[in-house]
């Protein structure tokens, strides 16, 4: 067990080594020359190759890639030309934003999903399953900028009910921060219900064909203790590692809807980046995103693993 | 065989698109890209000259729509092509060369595949162009793994059955025994994949030119249209309904013919019918 988690633990590291390496190279082939960028058109060749030349630029790629590798340890990931600020201090400032959204958007599509995806597997081909699977297809098909749009007019404009742009931080004011996260989070969660949900209506209806279900059954347990206590049980393992999964790609950031709605996540930071070539910021942001996702679905892996025996015992028994 | 109504739905909703889009090719309402500032925010109506209605330049949104088409079905199918193509290539060589390579390349589309949602495409459009082409090369690029995967953990399924071994004792080559025997054996996974994929290229594609990465002013483009759409829609939402349920439709089509073909094709026991 022991060794499934060393395992998983050393291939999170060399899938972070590549990310870093895709990450470094592909950026450095940027076309033009990023002390130009940061001095402008009005520089002198001198000032810019005064500032190539501070900035490690003319020094081999891999001693580049190597000391901001061991910059990257320290933390240290340069500093942002488009702000004039260090990178970690500005994703440290966007991460509350970002992890607010999706921790909350991903509350809403795990309740929706697992009511509708057990009910609908419990109650197969009834009214109720038709309309989940209609939620799964149009949940994946409804693009979240367009649906970000309609919420924004209706409630926000028709109804007033919610503010339709900025961030409350939380110490600032509770209720203000829980109605500036609630579109963006709903918005969030129907990009995510659908998958969620297909994936535990095929988990519980393969877990109701099980023979400890008969079981269950037989020993006279009520229908909803054989549902949650053994069918549940039983079919928790795919949703958890889809869960993770999605939450690790909301945490990263959720650029077109923190785009939509104005709010200074992650996500915006990406976007500027990109639209200015800020290639420091756009490195650190890439670099913190992807730790972010392995992190996490390291996390539920071994998460995984503590739930299912299966896994346990087959990994000892090899 | 039962009807699959997934399948009936999905091409349905296709044809449309595909239909609109051989139609830009011959006939348009008004020249998609035609300012006309006395036709402002005319309101759609069936009567009207312009039946979806003008935007903030009085432009035929209809006409629009429609030359929007080419770019969407365009950027999701080269783009998913080549990156099948590309995908199948490489999760070949690490199945069937085994040694080193497929640590080699397995390990990168591990990495590849850590980019979450749309920051891998963002950042390859940072380093190529924004626009039509650098979409179709973030695009393919982001579809590589997804199939490089699936191909390889199917040869490692499959390269232990008796007629592949059977195949390798006669002598076939590798190449040979690729096209002949592993390639039908993965076609109904990978038509399945190729379509939902698809589906995923259309929201990326939209994503990128929603967030003003993909293509660029003037020419169309649904996601393009949505983003300058957003500074009027407020007092013009009508603006904002035609290019989202033009993506929808793209979208809900192409995913559900995939999950057609799977039911169909591979889970034939038909779990979810």
């Amino acid at each position: 067990m022991l060794s499934y988690v060393l395992d998983r633990f050393k291939s999170s590291i060399v899938v972070l080594l590549v990310v870093s390496i895709i990450t470094f190279f592909v950026l450095m082939i940027i076309p033009g020359n990023p002390a130009q960028l940061i001095l402008g058109t009005d520089a002198t060749p001198e000032a810019i190759a005064e500032l190539h030349a501070a900035m490690g630029l003319d020094r081999p790629m891999y001693q580049q890639y190597l000391s901001w590798l061991l910059n990257l340890f320290k933390l240290d990931m340069g500093t942002s030309y488009v702000y004039g600020e260090s990178v970690t201090a500005l994703i440290a400032r966007s991460i509350p934003v970002t992890f607010s959204i999706s921790t909350f958007a991903m509350a809403i599509a795990v309740f929706i999903a697992f009511l509708f995806g057990m009910t609908s597997a419990i109650k197969k081909n009834s009214v109720i399953d038709y309309f989940s699977r209609s939620i799964m297809q149009l949940g994946a098909a409804i693009p979240s900028f367009w649906i970000g749009m309609v919420f924004i007019v209706y409630f926000g404009v028709k109804l007033k009910v919610l503010p339709v742009s900025g961030f409350v931080p939380i110490e600032r004011n509770l209720a203000g921060f829980i109605r500036s996260i609630f579109l963006p989070s709903l918005v969030l969660a129907i990009g995510e219900v659908g998958t969620l949900l297909r994936i535990i209506r095929s988990s519980m209806l393969d877990s109701l064909k099980q023979d400890y279900m008969d079981m269950a059954r037989v020993k006279g347990l009520s229908a909803g203790k054989t549902y949650i206590k053994y069918a549940l049980r039983g079919a928790l393992t795919a949703p958890l590692t889809i869960m993770g999964m999605q939450f690790a790609k909301l945490a990263g950031g959720t650029v077109v809807v923190e785009t939509i709605f104005a709010l200074p996540g992650i996500g915006r930071l990406v976007l500027t980046a990109v639209e200015h070539r800020d290639i420091v910021l756009l490195q650190g942001l890439v670099m913190f995103i992807t730790s972010t996702v392995v992190f996490i679905t390291l996390i539920v892996d071994i998460l995984v693993m503590f739930l299912n025996p299966r896994i346990k015992s087959f990994q000892e028994g090899e | 065989m039962r009807i699959n109504l997934s399948l009936i739905i999905g091409i349905i909703l296709v044809l449309i698109i595909i239909a609109v889009w051989v139609l830009s090719f011959v006939y348009m309402p008004y020249p998609p890209n035609e300012m006309n500032i006395s036709n402002r925010f005319l309101k759609p109506g069936i009567d009207s000259e312009h039946i979806l209605g003008t935007d903030n330049f009085g432009r035929d949104i209809l006409s629009r729509i429609m030359y929007g088409s080419r770019n969407v079905l365009l950027v999701g199918i080269v783009s998913v092509t080549l990156g099948t193509m590309i995908g199948i290539l490489l999760g070949a060589l690490a199945a069937m060369l085994k040694h080193y390579s497929d640590k080699i390349i397995m390990r990168i589309m591990d990495g590849l595949m850590a980019f979450p949602g749309i920051l891998l495409a963002m950042m390859l459009v940072t380093v190529l162009e924004k626009g039509i082409q650098g979409s179709i090369a973030a695009i393919s690029i982001f579809m590589v793994p997804v199939f490089s995967r699936l191909v390889y953990s199917m040869i490692l399924d499959t390269e232990n059955l008796l007629y592949i071994k059977a195949a390798k004792s006669y002598g076939s080559s590798k190449g040979q025994i690729f096209f002949r025997h592993y390639i039908p054996a993965m076609l109904p996974r990978l038509i399945t994949q190729f379509s939902s994929s698809i589906g995923s290229a259309v929201m990326i594609e939209t994503s990128l030119s929603f967030l003003g990465l993909g293509i660029q002013p003037p020419f169309a483009s649904w996601g393009l249209m949505l983003s300058e759409s957003r500074q009027f829609f407020m007092g013009y939402p009508y603006l904002a309904v035609a290019p989202g349920i033009a993506i929808i439709i793209t979208v809900l089509g192409f995913n559900l013919i995939g999950d057609g073909l799977n039911d169909i094709l591979i889970d034939r026991e038909g779990s979810d019918e």
